[in-house]
Protein backbone atom coordinates (compact mmCIF):
# COMPACT_ATOMS: atom_id res chain seq x y z
CA UNK A 1 0.00 0.00 0.00
CA UNK A 2 1.29 3.23 -0.82
CA UNK A 3 -0.52 5.08 1.58
CA UNK A 4 1.04 5.45 4.90
CA UNK A 5 -0.59 6.52 8.24
CA UNK A 6 0.62 7.96 11.67
CA UNK A 7 -1.72 6.42 13.60
CA UNK A 8 0.42 3.09 13.70
CA UNK A 9 2.61 5.55 15.66
CA UNK A 10 1.19 6.67 18.18
CA UNK A 11 3.97 9.41 19.26
CA UNK A 12 3.53 11.25 15.82
CA UNK A 13 0.64 13.25 15.82
CA UNK A 14 1.55 16.13 14.30
CA UNK A 15 0.16 19.67 14.64
CA UNK A 16 -3.50 20.31 14.72
CA UNK A 17 -3.92 21.65 11.25
CA UNK A 18 -2.57 18.54 10.38
CA UNK A 19 -5.24 16.48 11.69
CA UNK A 20 -6.84 13.45 9.42
CA UNK A 21 -7.17 15.65 6.50
CA UNK A 22 -4.07 15.04 4.30
CA UNK A 23 -5.08 11.84 3.10
CA UNK A 24 -7.43 11.96 0.23
CA UNK A 25 -10.47 10.67 -0.41
CA UNK A 26 -11.23 7.15 0.81
CA UNK A 27 -9.12 7.59 4.11
CA UNK A 28 -11.24 9.39 6.87
CA UNK A 29 -9.16 11.06 9.82
CA UNK A 30 -10.14 10.55 13.07
CA UNK A 31 -11.57 13.76 13.07
CA UNK A 32 -14.16 12.78 10.07
CA UNK A 33 -15.00 9.60 11.88
CA UNK A 34 -18.18 9.21 13.81
CA UNK A 35 -18.84 8.88 17.70
CA UNK A 36 -19.73 5.53 17.74
CA UNK A 37 -17.00 4.07 15.13
CA UNK A 38 -14.14 6.51 17.86
CA UNK A 39 -15.60 4.61 20.73
CA UNK A 40 -15.59 1.08 19.31
CA UNK A 41 -11.84 1.75 18.25
CA UNK A 42 -10.49 3.58 21.86
CA UNK A 43 -12.78 0.49 22.83
CA UNK A 44 -10.02 -1.71 21.64
CA UNK A 45 -7.20 0.77 22.74
CA UNK A 46 -6.94 2.73 19.86
CA UNK A 47 -4.94 5.94 21.36
CA UNK A 48 -5.86 8.24 18.42
CA UNK A 49 -9.59 7.27 18.58
CA UNK A 50 -10.21 8.24 21.80
CA UNK A 51 -7.67 11.39 21.80
CA UNK A 52 -10.21 12.58 18.85
CA UNK A 53 -13.29 11.84 21.42
CA UNK A 54 -11.21 14.31 23.58
CA UNK A 55 -10.88 16.91 21.60
CA UNK A 56 -14.73 16.53 20.49
CA UNK A 57 -16.04 16.63 23.72
CA UNK A 58 -13.71 18.17 26.72
CA UNK A 59 -15.85 21.66 25.94
CA UNK A 60 -18.85 19.94 26.86
CA UNK A 61 -17.89 18.28 29.57
CA UNK A 62 -15.35 20.93 31.06
CA UNK A 63 -18.40 23.54 30.74
CA UNK A 64 -20.87 20.93 32.75
CA UNK A 65 -18.29 20.47 35.11
CA UNK A 66 -17.45 24.05 35.75
CA UNK A 67 -20.86 25.32 35.92
CA UNK A 68 -21.77 22.15 38.53
CA UNK A 69 -18.92 23.20 40.85
CA UNK A 70 -18.26 26.80 40.74
CA UNK A 71 -14.72 26.24 40.51
CA UNK A 72 -12.03 26.05 37.17
CA UNK A 73 -9.23 23.88 38.66
CA UNK A 74 -12.06 21.31 40.06
CA UNK A 75 -13.78 21.27 36.86
CA UNK A 76 -10.49 20.48 35.35
CA UNK A 77 -9.43 17.94 37.35
CA UNK A 78 -13.30 16.14 37.17
CA UNK A 79 -12.87 16.38 33.30
CA UNK A 80 -9.33 14.35 33.23
CA UNK A 81 -11.17 11.94 35.77
CA UNK A 82 -14.51 11.85 33.75
CA UNK A 83 -12.49 11.42 30.81
CA UNK A 84 -9.90 8.60 32.16
CA UNK A 85 -13.23 6.62 33.61
CA UNK A 86 -13.85 6.56 29.92
CA UNK A 87 -11.18 5.16 28.49
CA UNK A 88 -11.07 2.18 30.76
CA UNK A 89 -15.00 1.92 30.89
CA UNK A 90 -14.87 1.60 26.80
CA UNK A 91 -13.86 -2.09 26.45
CA UNK A 92 -17.22 -2.79 28.23
CA UNK A 93 -19.38 -0.06 26.76
CA UNK A 94 -21.53 -2.13 24.26
CA UNK A 95 -23.63 0.90 22.72
CA UNK A 96 -21.00 2.63 21.81
CA UNK A 97 -23.34 5.48 19.73
CA UNK A 98 -24.65 6.58 23.33
CA UNK A 99 -21.06 7.81 24.18
CA UNK A 100 -21.94 11.12 25.05
CA UNK A 101 -24.99 10.02 27.18
CA UNK A 102 -22.16 7.81 28.79
CA UNK A 103 -19.67 10.27 29.18
CA UNK A 104 -21.93 12.89 30.72
CA UNK A 105 -23.12 10.46 33.42
CA UNK A 106 -19.82 9.90 34.52
CA UNK A 107 -19.10 13.49 34.73
CA UNK A 108 -22.27 14.24 36.75
CA UNK A 109 -21.69 11.61 39.15
CA UNK A 110 -18.00 12.63 39.62
CA UNK A 111 -19.59 16.30 40.15
CA UNK A 112 -21.79 15.28 42.44
CA UNK A 113 -19.09 13.28 44.48
CA UNK A 114 -16.94 16.55 44.99
CA UNK A 115 -19.73 18.63 46.19
CA UNK A 116 -21.07 16.16 48.33
CA UNK A 117 -17.89 16.30 49.95
CA UNK A 118 -17.84 19.84 50.56
CA UNK A 119 -19.48 21.54 53.64
CA UNK A 120 -23.29 19.94 52.95
CA UNK A 121 -25.95 22.89 52.45
CA UNK A 122 -28.91 23.02 53.96
CA UNK A 123 -31.76 22.66 52.09
CA UNK A 124 -33.19 26.40 51.30
CA UNK A 125 -36.73 27.12 51.39
CA UNK A 126 -37.69 29.43 48.70
CA UNK A 127 -40.51 30.72 50.44
CA UNK A 128 -38.46 31.87 53.65
CA UNK A 129 -35.08 32.97 51.51
CA UNK A 130 -33.78 36.51 51.25
CA UNK A 131 -31.56 37.64 48.71
CA UNK A 132 -27.69 37.44 49.59
CA UNK A 133 -25.69 39.59 47.94
CA UNK A 134 -24.11 37.40 45.61
CA UNK A 135 -21.91 39.79 43.89
CA UNK A 136 -19.78 40.04 46.50
CA UNK A 137 -18.20 36.11 46.60
CA UNK A 138 -15.25 35.67 44.94
CA UNK A 139 -15.68 32.75 42.35
CA UNK A 140 -18.45 34.46 40.73
CA UNK A 141 -16.25 37.46 40.09
CA UNK A 142 -14.61 36.07 36.98
CA UNK A 143 -17.81 35.82 35.69
CA UNK A 144 -17.95 39.05 32.93
CA UNK A 145 -21.71 40.65 33.92
CA UNK A 146 -23.02 40.84 37.01
CA UNK A 147 -25.92 39.47 36.54
CA UNK A 148 -24.31 36.08 35.26
CA UNK A 149 -21.80 36.50 38.61
CA UNK A 150 -24.98 36.28 40.38
CA UNK A 151 -26.79 33.44 39.03
CA UNK A 152 -23.31 31.23 39.30
CA UNK A 153 -23.03 32.50 42.70
CA UNK A 154 -26.66 31.68 43.35
CA UNK A 155 -25.83 27.83 42.49
CA UNK A 156 -23.98 27.68 45.00
CA UNK A 157 -27.21 27.47 47.18
CA UNK A 158 -28.71 24.64 45.32
CA UNK A 159 -28.26 20.76 46.54
CA UNK A 160 -25.64 19.05 44.78
CA UNK A 161 -28.78 16.91 43.16
CA UNK A 162 -31.06 20.22 42.29
CA UNK A 163 -27.62 21.73 40.81
CA UNK A 164 -27.10 18.57 38.20
CA UNK A 165 -30.41 18.43 37.54
CA UNK A 166 -30.91 22.46 36.77
CA UNK A 167 -27.72 22.60 34.75
CA UNK A 168 -28.40 20.20 32.61
CA UNK A 169 -32.28 21.29 31.58
CA UNK A 170 -31.41 24.98 31.46
CA UNK A 171 -27.57 25.15 30.57
CA UNK A 172 -26.85 21.82 28.95
CA UNK A 173 -30.27 21.83 27.29
CA UNK A 174 -30.93 18.25 28.02
CA UNK A 175 -34.84 16.89 28.31
CA UNK A 176 -36.37 15.74 31.36
CA UNK A 177 -35.71 12.02 30.08
CA UNK A 178 -32.36 12.40 29.30
CA UNK A 179 -31.59 13.96 32.96
CA UNK A 180 -32.96 11.32 34.92
CA UNK A 181 -31.04 8.77 32.54
CA UNK A 182 -27.98 10.69 33.38
CA UNK A 183 -28.49 11.25 37.54
CA UNK A 184 -30.23 7.71 38.22
CA UNK A 185 -33.81 9.44 39.18
CA UNK A 186 -37.49 9.40 37.59
CA UNK A 187 -38.30 12.24 35.41
CA UNK A 188 -40.68 13.68 38.31
CA UNK A 189 -38.06 13.46 40.44
CA UNK A 190 -35.39 15.59 38.36
CA UNK A 191 -38.82 18.06 37.08
CA UNK A 192 -39.49 18.49 41.00
CA UNK A 193 -36.08 19.34 41.45
CA UNK A 194 -35.67 21.29 38.86
CA UNK A 195 -38.52 23.40 40.04
CA UNK A 196 -37.49 23.72 43.50
CA UNK A 197 -34.05 25.19 41.72
CA UNK A 198 -36.04 27.87 39.69
CA UNK A 199 -37.65 29.06 42.92
CA UNK A 200 -34.50 29.39 44.72
CA UNK A 201 -32.97 31.03 41.69
CA UNK A 202 -36.11 33.59 40.88
CA UNK A 203 -35.64 34.87 43.85
CA UNK A 204 -32.01 35.18 44.60
CA UNK A 205 -32.12 36.90 41.28
CA UNK A 206 -35.17 38.78 41.51
CA UNK A 207 -33.55 42.16 42.89
CA UNK A 208 -30.86 42.23 39.57
CA UNK A 209 -34.36 42.93 37.48
CA UNK B 1 -41.44 35.84 46.99
CA UNK B 2 -44.31 33.81 48.91
CA UNK B 3 -44.66 30.08 47.76
CA UNK B 4 -45.85 27.08 49.34
CA UNK B 5 -44.75 23.93 48.52
CA UNK B 6 -47.98 21.78 47.16
CA UNK B 7 -48.14 18.26 45.00
CA UNK B 8 -47.53 20.29 41.85
CA UNK B 9 -44.43 22.16 42.82
CA UNK B 10 -44.78 25.81 44.39
CA UNK B 11 -47.83 27.92 44.41
CA UNK B 12 -47.96 31.68 44.93
CA UNK B 13 -50.54 32.84 47.26
CA UNK B 14 -52.68 33.58 44.32
CA UNK B 15 -52.92 29.68 43.53
CA UNK B 16 -50.63 30.36 40.98
CA UNK B 17 -48.64 27.42 39.99
CA UNK B 18 -44.93 29.01 39.83
CA UNK B 19 -44.09 26.10 37.21
CA UNK B 20 -47.17 27.13 34.93
CA UNK B 21 -45.93 31.14 35.22
CA UNK B 22 -42.64 30.02 34.07
CA UNK B 23 -43.87 27.78 31.45
CA UNK B 24 -45.52 30.79 30.33
CA UNK B 25 -43.19 33.16 30.50
CA UNK B 26 -40.70 30.83 28.21
CA UNK B 27 -44.07 30.42 25.40
CA UNK B 28 -43.59 34.44 25.51
CA UNK B 29 -47.54 34.86 26.91
CA UNK B 30 -46.53 35.84 30.05
CA UNK B 31 -48.19 39.11 30.82
CA UNK B 32 -50.82 39.75 27.91
CA UNK B 33 -53.51 42.24 28.41
CA UNK B 34 -56.35 40.77 30.25
CA UNK B 35 -54.36 37.93 31.71
CA UNK B 36 -54.50 37.46 35.47
CA UNK B 37 -50.46 37.82 36.58
CA UNK B 38 -51.44 41.21 34.56
CA UNK B 39 -53.20 42.77 37.89
CA UNK B 40 -51.48 40.57 40.43
CA UNK B 41 -49.13 41.43 42.60
CA UNK B 42 -48.24 38.12 43.52
CA UNK B 43 -47.54 36.70 40.22
CA UNK B 44 -45.87 40.07 39.10
CA UNK B 45 -42.99 39.67 41.60
CA UNK B 46 -42.58 36.25 40.86
CA UNK B 47 -42.60 37.05 36.87
CA UNK B 48 -39.89 39.64 37.78
CA UNK B 49 -37.59 36.82 39.63
CA UNK B 50 -38.62 34.79 36.68
CA UNK B 51 -37.08 37.38 33.74
CA UNK B 52 -33.95 38.06 36.02
CA UNK B 53 -33.30 34.04 36.65
CA UNK B 54 -34.32 33.73 32.21
CA UNK B 55 -31.87 36.85 31.06
CA UNK B 56 -28.84 35.97 33.29
CA UNK B 57 -29.59 31.77 32.07
CA UNK B 58 -29.37 33.19 28.16
CA UNK B 59 -26.28 34.98 29.33
CA UNK B 60 -24.70 32.14 30.60
CA UNK B 61 -25.39 29.86 28.53
CA UNK B 62 -23.64 31.91 25.88
CA UNK B 63 -20.47 33.29 28.11
CA UNK B 64 -17.69 31.39 26.38
CA UNK B 65 -15.83 29.15 28.46
CA UNK B 66 -12.03 29.16 28.44
CA UNK B 67 -11.01 25.28 27.96
CA UNK B 68 -7.63 24.80 29.97
CA UNK B 69 -4.99 24.88 26.87
CA UNK B 70 -2.97 21.49 28.49
CA UNK B 71 -6.22 19.98 28.91
CA UNK B 72 -6.44 17.35 26.22
CA UNK B 73 -2.50 16.88 26.83
CA UNK B 74 -3.34 16.23 30.33
CA UNK B 75 -6.04 13.58 29.89
CA UNK B 76 -4.12 11.74 26.83
CA UNK B 77 -0.89 11.71 29.05
CA UNK B 78 -3.24 10.20 31.78
CA UNK B 79 -4.54 7.46 29.01
CA UNK B 80 -1.23 6.90 27.50
CA UNK B 81 0.62 5.66 31.09
CA UNK B 82 -3.02 3.29 31.98
CA UNK B 83 -1.55 0.10 30.32
CA UNK B 84 -4.21 -1.67 28.91
CA UNK B 85 -2.86 -5.23 28.56
CA UNK B 86 -3.03 -6.41 24.94
CA UNK B 87 -2.79 -9.55 22.93
CA UNK B 88 0.87 -9.87 21.47
CA UNK B 89 1.28 -12.15 17.89
CA UNK B 90 4.41 -13.97 17.01
CA UNK B 91 5.45 -12.05 13.54
CA UNK B 92 7.21 -15.09 11.05
CA UNK B 93 10.55 -13.76 11.13
CA UNK B 94 13.12 -14.64 8.63
CA UNK B 95 16.98 -13.79 9.62
CA UNK B 96 16.67 -14.18 12.95
CA UNK B 97 18.52 -16.02 15.69
CA UNK B 98 17.36 -19.56 16.47
CA UNK B 99 15.23 -18.88 19.51
CA UNK B 100 14.65 -15.13 18.83
CA UNK B 101 10.77 -13.81 18.47
CA UNK B 102 9.50 -11.02 16.45
CA UNK B 103 6.20 -10.45 17.63
CA UNK B 104 3.94 -7.50 17.30
CA UNK B 105 0.43 -6.18 19.56
CA UNK B 106 -3.23 -7.23 18.74
CA UNK B 107 -3.83 -3.14 18.20
CA UNK B 108 -1.00 -2.32 16.14
CA UNK B 109 -2.07 -4.90 13.94
CA UNK B 110 -6.12 -3.82 14.15
CA UNK B 111 -5.16 0.07 13.56
CA UNK B 112 -3.13 -0.84 9.92
CA UNK B 113 -6.08 -3.71 9.01
CA UNK B 114 -8.56 -0.82 10.09
CA UNK B 115 -6.76 1.98 7.76
CA UNK B 116 -6.99 -0.47 4.65
CA UNK B 117 -10.50 -0.91 5.43
CA UNK B 118 -11.36 2.67 5.48
CA UNK B 119 -9.64 3.00 1.93
CA UNK B 120 -12.56 1.33 1.04
CA UNK B 121 -15.39 4.06 -0.37
CA UNK B 122 -17.88 4.10 2.33
CA UNK B 123 -16.35 1.75 4.84
CA UNK B 124 -15.44 2.33 8.60
CA UNK B 125 -14.13 0.03 10.30
CA UNK B 126 -15.01 -0.41 13.90
CA UNK B 127 -14.28 -3.59 16.12
CA UNK B 128 -11.30 -5.52 14.89
CA UNK B 129 -9.68 -8.67 16.75
CA UNK B 130 -6.92 -10.31 15.30
CA UNK B 131 -6.40 -13.82 16.72
CA UNK B 132 -2.99 -16.09 15.92
CA UNK B 133 -3.77 -19.70 13.69
CA UNK B 134 -1.88 -22.33 15.02
CA UNK B 135 0.26 -23.32 12.74
CA UNK B 136 -1.09 -27.03 12.75
CA UNK B 137 -4.04 -25.28 11.54
CA UNK B 138 -3.08 -23.25 9.15
CA UNK B 139 -3.42 -24.01 5.08
CA UNK B 140 0.31 -24.53 4.63
CA UNK B 141 1.58 -25.72 8.44
CA UNK B 142 3.57 -22.63 8.96
CA UNK B 143 3.48 -19.61 11.24
CA UNK B 144 2.08 -16.21 10.32
CA UNK B 145 -1.72 -17.12 9.85
CA UNK B 146 -3.88 -14.89 11.59
CA UNK B 147 -7.68 -15.22 11.85
CA UNK B 148 -9.66 -11.62 11.64
CA UNK B 149 -13.08 -10.69 12.72
CA UNK B 150 -14.00 -7.43 12.14
CA UNK B 151 -16.62 -4.97 12.59
CA UNK B 152 -17.65 -2.00 10.01
CA UNK B 153 -20.26 1.00 9.43
CA UNK B 154 -21.03 1.62 5.92
CA UNK B 155 -22.02 4.51 4.25
CA UNK B 156 -25.98 5.26 3.96
CA UNK B 157 -26.81 4.13 0.42
CA UNK B 158 -23.90 2.03 -0.31
CA UNK B 159 -25.78 -1.20 -0.67
CA UNK B 160 -23.92 -3.59 1.80
CA UNK B 161 -23.21 -6.29 -0.41
CA UNK B 162 -21.06 -8.96 -1.42
CA UNK B 163 -19.01 -6.10 -3.58
CA UNK B 164 -18.24 -4.07 -0.80
CA UNK B 165 -17.22 -6.77 1.49
CA UNK B 166 -15.11 -7.80 -0.88
CA UNK B 167 -12.80 -4.96 -1.31
CA UNK B 168 -12.74 -5.05 2.32
CA UNK B 169 -11.03 -8.38 2.79
CA UNK B 170 -8.89 -7.72 -0.55
CA UNK B 171 -7.79 -4.97 1.43
CA UNK B 172 -7.60 -6.22 4.85
CA UNK B 173 -5.68 -9.42 3.53
CA UNK B 174 -3.52 -7.30 1.58
CA UNK B 175 -2.50 -4.76 4.10
CA UNK B 176 -2.00 -7.45 6.44
CA UNK B 177 0.61 -9.29 4.31
CA UNK B 178 2.37 -6.19 2.50
CA UNK B 179 2.78 -4.01 5.85
CA UNK B 180 3.00 -6.45 8.48
CA UNK B 181 3.59 -9.93 7.32
CA UNK B 182 0.95 -11.73 8.53
CA UNK B 183 -1.46 -13.89 6.40
CA UNK B 184 -5.05 -13.91 6.77
CA UNK B 185 -6.39 -17.47 7.47
CA UNK B 186 -9.89 -16.21 7.74
CA UNK B 187 -11.57 -12.74 7.44
CA UNK B 188 -14.75 -12.30 9.06
CA UNK B 189 -16.75 -9.19 8.58
CA UNK B 190 -19.63 -7.84 9.78
CA UNK B 191 -21.61 -4.58 8.99
CA UNK B 192 -23.03 -3.56 12.20
CA UNK B 193 -24.24 -0.06 11.60
CA UNK B 194 -25.07 2.64 8.99
CA UNK B 195 -23.53 5.94 8.70
CA UNK B 196 -24.34 8.92 6.92
CA UNK B 197 -22.41 12.12 5.53
CA UNK B 198 -22.91 15.35 7.16
CA UNK B 199 -23.97 17.84 4.52
CA UNK B 200 -21.43 20.34 3.25
CA UNK B 201 -20.38 23.07 5.53
CA UNK B 202 -21.91 20.83 9.00
CA UNK B 203 -19.81 19.99 11.42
Amino acid sequence: MAVSRPTAVPADRGTPAGRGTTEGPGFPGPDELDDATLAARAGEGDVDAFEELVVRHQEPVYRLALRMLGNAAEAEDVTQDSFLAAWRGLPTLRAQAAFGGWLYRLTVNRCLNVLRARRPVAELDPATLRSTRPDEQPEAAAESGAQVAALSAALQLLTPEQRACWVLRELQGCSYEEIAGIVDATAGAVRGRIARSRAVLAEVMRPWR
Amino acid sequence: MAVSQTSEGYALPCGRALEALWEDLEAGTAGRPGSHEQDCPHCLTALSGLVALRDATRELTAAPVAVPPRLTGRIMAAVRAEVRRTRLLPLPAAGLEPGGEAVISEQAVAVVLRFAADGVDGVRARRCAVRPRDPGQAPDGMPGWVDVEMTLAIRYGISPGEAVLAAVRRAVLAAADARIGLRVARCDLLVEDLWSAPAPGED
